[in-house]
């Protein structure tokens, strides 16, 4: 029986599941070949690479010195 | 021309490194179990960034990520004698800020899992064709993303308003995932959670965040 052809839907479940693993397997190279043809696919793959990437530089906040303070304070440590 | 090492005498070297760097933690977290308030002291500056920075990821708010950060390391304190050593130091530390976090949510419960997710807009299960039998693009393409240090206030404040949208466990899930780049099996350790469950929770997450940036994004 010949397997299901992989539509927008298929790929766009597996972009949301595998985002970040190596395109390898036989429906992987499958996915590769879709994206590559289809504009709808490759957007989406690019709009949720850059969802993660706005997050994961989203810039890293300082612990506030008087928070430190705080702890110090109320554990009784040294500075 | 010669190396000064093999690529084997390198590797070797690099793995001693690594013993060194873990056996100073191991005697820094041990003399800490023991009483000694100065190695404590050094615990929490080794590992108070980490803290801090997860905590204002997942609440979004210098006040409540200040809170929790000093509830973990009141934590730590009190608890460190149950530590172990069977898992990493950070799985260990990851698993009670995680909990002070959800502690700090546990009045607005969503249930993201009973929701279905959502397609993105202009989507279509098999693309639309154009006359020629090409695909027609009905999915925009979203803009260049700003380097961090440009990032503009409107921004951020897009991105604050849609994570916060977010119920707390799917939030901690990307987080955790996605932001600090550890793997399904790590988050499933610290969420005591299956690794499939992670993956649900991870898929759940991204797409929900991608939806509420597309009007942001797009021209």
């Amino acid at each position: 029986m010949k397997p299901k052809k992989l539509n927008c839907a298929d790929v766009v479940d597996h972009i949301c599941d595998e985002l970040d693993t190596k395109l390898s397997s036989a429906k992987c190279r499958e996915i590769k070949r879709h994206l590559a043809k289809c504009p709808n696919c490759a957007a989406y793959l690019d709009s949720m690479k850059k969802t993660i990437r706005l997050y994961s530089t989203y810039p890293d906040p300082r612990v506030p010195s008087k928070t430190r303070k705080k702890l110090f304070a109320t554990l009784k440590l040294p500075k | 021309m010669r190396f000064a090492g093999s690529i084997p005498q390198i590797c070797k070297g690099m793995k001693k490194e690594v013993n060194h760097i873990s056996s100073l933690e191991t005697d820094l977290i041990r003399r800490a179990q023991g009483g000694d308030e100065s190695a404590f002291t050094k615990l929490v500056r080794k590992y108070e960034s980490l803290v801090y920075s997860f905590a204002f990821k997942v609440c979004r708010d210098k006040e409540q990520a200040s809170e929790t950060w000093q509830d973990t390391f009141v934590n730590v304190y009190r608890k460190l004698g149950q530590f172990d050593g069977k898992s990493k130091f950070t799985t260990w530390l990851y698993a009670i800020v995680v909990n002070n976090c959800k502690m700090k949510h546990r009045k607005r419960k969503l249930d993201l899992a009973s929701v279905p997710l959502e397609s993105p807009r202009g989507f279509h299960e098999d693309p639309l064709l154009d006359a020629e039998g090409h695909p027609l693009q009905t999915i925009p393409s979203w803009k260049e993303t700003p380097l961090d240090s440009v990032m503009e206030k409107e921004l951020r404040s897009v991105l604050d308003k849609a994570i916060q949208k977010l119920p707390v466990d799917y939030r901690i899930v990307f987080v955790l995932r996605d932001v600090e780049g550890l793997s399904a099996e790590e988050t499933g350790k610290i969420l005591k959670l299956s690794v499939p469950a992670v993956k649900s929770r991870l898929r759940r997450a991204r797409v929900f965040l991608r939806e509420r940036l597309n009007p942001y994004m797009t021209p």
